[in-house]
């Protein structure tokens, strides 16, 4: 996933009218106070312990004996606390779907982990209607077995059952459209074949809230026009989509509204085409 | 939890937003299920465990040429170095009459047992990008490692079988125990997988112990000598006897082997370590199931 991070930075979406003249209209119903809400993030707060790694203490004041004292300390018991969300809130509703960005370690993976109750908070909660699920499913296939049986592997990872796994197959296979392969171990897939099987995997079971975290940037433009579309279905039940993207022509094509994160705090928080603009002008500034 | 419930009350009261999620009744992410609750969502998630325990047994061996044939060949070559070392060449053999029968059991019952515990100390730091990617009870990872552990073990029952058969052992009615005595393993190594995961977590230096108190329950089990023999000779050999490697091993060749004979004291035994542990076990790697995932 991380790896994902700095090569696909800005992917162009081909345009597609459809899909276009929604986003507008919704951002219309934003203002609509009588929306129920689907998530709530009240003040939330992350840490990472990193074990083997100890940020640097120096100053041009610090004695020598200081110095090395904390560089000997860098090896033995080295353990730092990474502060990676610093008290997020935001409410989220039905049928809305959201577009998360900031610069690469602003935290976005992070907070959409512990929205989906994966990653502890070390304080303030997360509140969720139904069900949720973060695009990962990619964590629990081998890519020693061959595609078929990693849809067995994925499905079963996503709470499905044996009997719905087999009765979605057939659509699994299709909505990913890697044909033969299916059959050959997922180690013989190109990045962009793997990326489809992961995602028709993770969307074969339709959860509540779903959160997608760069994971449709790897795709081509037709895959990408078939997660759009599965997107937009999530919606139409009423569900709730995040969506991570340094590509800020699909946040805008898919989300009406925006996040924008820097170092794990909410920097603007609005309807889509707004926060891309200003996000575009501070970036280009920096 | 608890700094989570300071955040919201801090302010006295629930804040507002907590407020607003309590009266549009939403559910609270990431908080621990009491105990009932989780054993039936891990019994939802079984064919979950199975595929994981499975694909993970499977795939151990499929990176060469001979690939499933492996899970029999490497068992049987380990048997043949450990026969050259304990039975010729330091000669451990006093007080058994089937030596290469005894030390088979005793090695690929201990391999299983140890393997368990070794890879079910990390069961959860090493799968931590699955626990931060999916949503599942945690404890199908140690008891995944414990299932596949025995799913590589029966192949190796298979050999052993074979090597019994070959050195004169006759078929009994005390091989109908033989399926008995490997579910009490696996509920043993499952409860050791489960507290080794819960400690390695919450201490990961002492995963550095692990294989230096494997190598201590190796000598102190009775793998490669008869424990009755050698520590009969001191007043706390019984503690030997009794200690739960020791007991399933004694039970594995009392199963196969006809003159070791069926114990009632070490079945009931056998069995008592085996629920004692996998309760613990579970109970203890569920006190922690919401802190998984930290680091
Ligand atoms: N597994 C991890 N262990 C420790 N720190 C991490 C880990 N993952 C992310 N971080 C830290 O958390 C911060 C936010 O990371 P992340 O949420 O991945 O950012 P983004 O997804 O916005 O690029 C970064 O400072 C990063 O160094
Ligand atoms: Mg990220």
């Amino acid at each position: 996933m991380a790896a994902t991070d700095d090569a696909f930075e800005e992917i162009d979406f081909e345009d597609d009218d459809d899909l276009d003249d929604g986003a507008p209209e919704r951002a219309k119903q934003d203002a609509d106070a009588e929306r129920t809400p689907s998530v709530v993030v009240d003040d939330v707060h992350v840490r990472y312990r990193v074990f083997g790694g100890r940020k640097r203490v120096s100053g041009p004041e610090m004695g020598r004996i200081r110095a090395m004292f904390n560089r000997s300390r860098r090896h033995v018991g080295a353990v730092t606390e990474v502060h990676a969300v610093r008290g997020v809130s935001f409410v989220a509703h039905h049928g809305e779907s959201i577009g998360i960005i900031g610069r690469n370690g602003a935290g976005k993976s992070t907070l959409l982990r512990a929205i989906a109750g994966l990653m502890p908070t070390s304080s303030g909660a997360v509140y969720v209607a139904g069900t949720s699920s973060l695009l990962g499913v990619n964590a629990a296939l081998v890519s020693s077995l061959t595609g078929e049986r990693n849809v067995m592997i994925g499905g079963l990872a996503l709470g499905l059952t044996p009997a719905q796994v087999r009765e979605r197959f057939d659509d699994i296979v299709e909505f990913a459209g890697i044909g033969d392969f299916i059959d050959l171990p997922m180690k013989a897939y190109s990045s962009g074949m793997a990326a489809r099987l992961r995602f028709a995997i993770s969307t074969a079971a339709v959860p509540d809230v779903l959160m997608i975290d760069e994971a449709l940037a790897t795709g081509d433009a037709e895959f990408r026009e078939r997660s759009a579309k599965k997107i937009e279905e999530i919606r139409g039940h009423a569900g709730t989509v995040f969506l991570v993207s340094h590509s800020m022509r699909s946040i805008e094509r898919m989300c009406d509204r925006a996040i924008w994160i820097e170092q794990g705090q909410v920097v603007a928080d609005g309807p889509a085409r707004e926060i891309t603009a200003e996000y575009r002008k501070a970036t280009k500034k920096g | 939890m608890t700094s989570a419930e300071r955040g919201g009350t801090a302010a006295g009261g629930p804040s507002e937003l907590a407020q607003l999620a309590a009266r549009s009744g939403l559910k609270k992410v990431g908080s621990r299920p009491g105990l009932p609750e989780y054993v039936r969502t891990l019994w939802a998630r079984r064919h979950f465990l199975w595929v994981l325990s499975t694909s993970r047994s499977y795939s151990r061996n499929q990176n060469n040429y001979l690939g499933q044939l492996w899970s029999v060949l490497s068992p049987l070559t380990l048997a043949a170095v450990y026969y050259l070392v304990f039975g010729l060449l330091l000669d451990t053999r006093a007080g058994t009459t089937n030596y290469p029968g005894f030390l088979t059991i005793g090695v690929f019952i201990f391999m299983a047992i140890a393997a368990s515990m070794t890879a079910g100390s990390t069961a959860v730091t090493s799968n931590i990008t699955m626990v931060r990617a999916l949503d599942f009870p945690r404890a199908v990872l140690p008891l995944s490692v414990a299932l596949s552990e025995m799913l590589t073990l029966l192949p190796a029952i298979g050999v052993m079988i074979v090597i019994v058969l070959l050195t004169g052992e006759p078929i009994t009615v005390t091989w109908l125990l033989l399926p008995v005595a490997l579910v009490l393993i696996l509920l043993f190594s499952a409860g050791c997988a489960m507290i080794a995961a819960r400690v390695v977590v919450a201490a990961r230096d002492l995963r550095n112990l692990i294989p230096v108190a494997i190598r201590l329950l190796r000598y102190v089990s009775g793998v490669f000598f008869s424990i009755e023999a050698y520590a009969g000779r001191f007043e706390w050999g019984f503690v030997l006897e009794y200690q739960p490697v020791a007991v399933y091993l004694t039970l594995m060749r009392s199963v196969l082997l006809q003159d070791v004979a069926v114990d009632p004291t070490m079945w009931l035994t056998g069995l008592a370590w085996a629920v004692v542990l996998f309760l613990v076990g579970f109970v203890v790697f569920w006190s922690a199931e919401e802190k998984y995932g930290r680091d």
